[in-house]
């Protein structure tokens, strides 16, 4: 591995961590908002948490495709877990 | 009957409180750890029935709690859950092959998520059929 492909690498590793986490604590929490769990939002409160999950969600579909090159992960990890399952059934 | 105990071990403390929020409102007791130390004695004393396990610990990473976990015939049978911060093509082949029930990467769905983890119980129980 040259050194600049291995720099490259760190940097992506690095990227992904520390970008998924961040993004994995406004999801988390914006959900937990959006679905009442602590506490129930007036409409308008429910618009502006959706809007931020709206915005989070774009920048996760960015994340996929330049680190991962992956369009639809959720999707590829649930098929992924069925196929899983049945394996150990 | 018992609750369903399920260990998260993640280094990040938002990450756990947002975790046990989740999975509380969805009726499972939560246990946590934030190492990979801490992660293996949890495993030793609580016996949890499911681990959610990130891969970049502190004290070791989330493989060699697998493979601790996969080396002992008491605990060998308890299902993980990867969730983790770290590149796909790096990381997921190898946690399945190591064990994993199923690989997620952080920002997880949440209804994905507690698919996975009712899936990898029934799984774990003998409750699941082929045809489920």
């Amino acid at each position: 591995m040259t050194e600049s492909t291995r720099r490259s690498s760190e940097l992506t590793a690095y990227l992904s961590h520390e970008l998924r986490n961040a993004l994995a604590c406004i999801h988390q929490f914006g959900n937990i908002l959006v679905d009442g769990l602590a506490g129930e939002l007036s409409s308008e409160q429910r618009e502006y948490v959706g809007i931020m999950l709206e915005n989070a969600s774009k920048i996760r579909k960015v994340l996929d495709s330049a680190l991962d090159g992956t369009p639809d992960p959720i999707e590829e990890s649930t098929n992924k877990i069925e196929r899983v399952s049945k394996l150990e059934t | 009957m018992d609750r369903t105990k399920i260990l998260v071990v993640d280094d990040n403390p938002t990450i756990r409180k947002g975790l046990s929020v989740r999975l509380r409102a969805s009726g499972y007791d939560v246990l946590f750890a934030e190492d990979a130390i801490s992660a293996t004695a949890a495993l030793v004393t609580e016996r949890p029935d499911l681990v959610i396990l990130d891969l970049g610990l502190p004290a070791g990473d989330g493989f060699v709690v697998m493979e601790r976990l996969h080396k002992n015939d008491r605990l060998a049978s308890i299902p993980v859950i990867v969730l983790t911060g770290r590149e796909l093509a790096a990381n997921r082949d190898r946690a399945l092959q190591a064990g994993a029930a199923a690989f997620f990467q952080k920002p997880v769905d949440d209804g994905a998520l507690l698919f996975a983890i009712r899936k990898a119980l029934d799984v774990s129980r003998g409750e699941l059929r082929f045809d489920d």
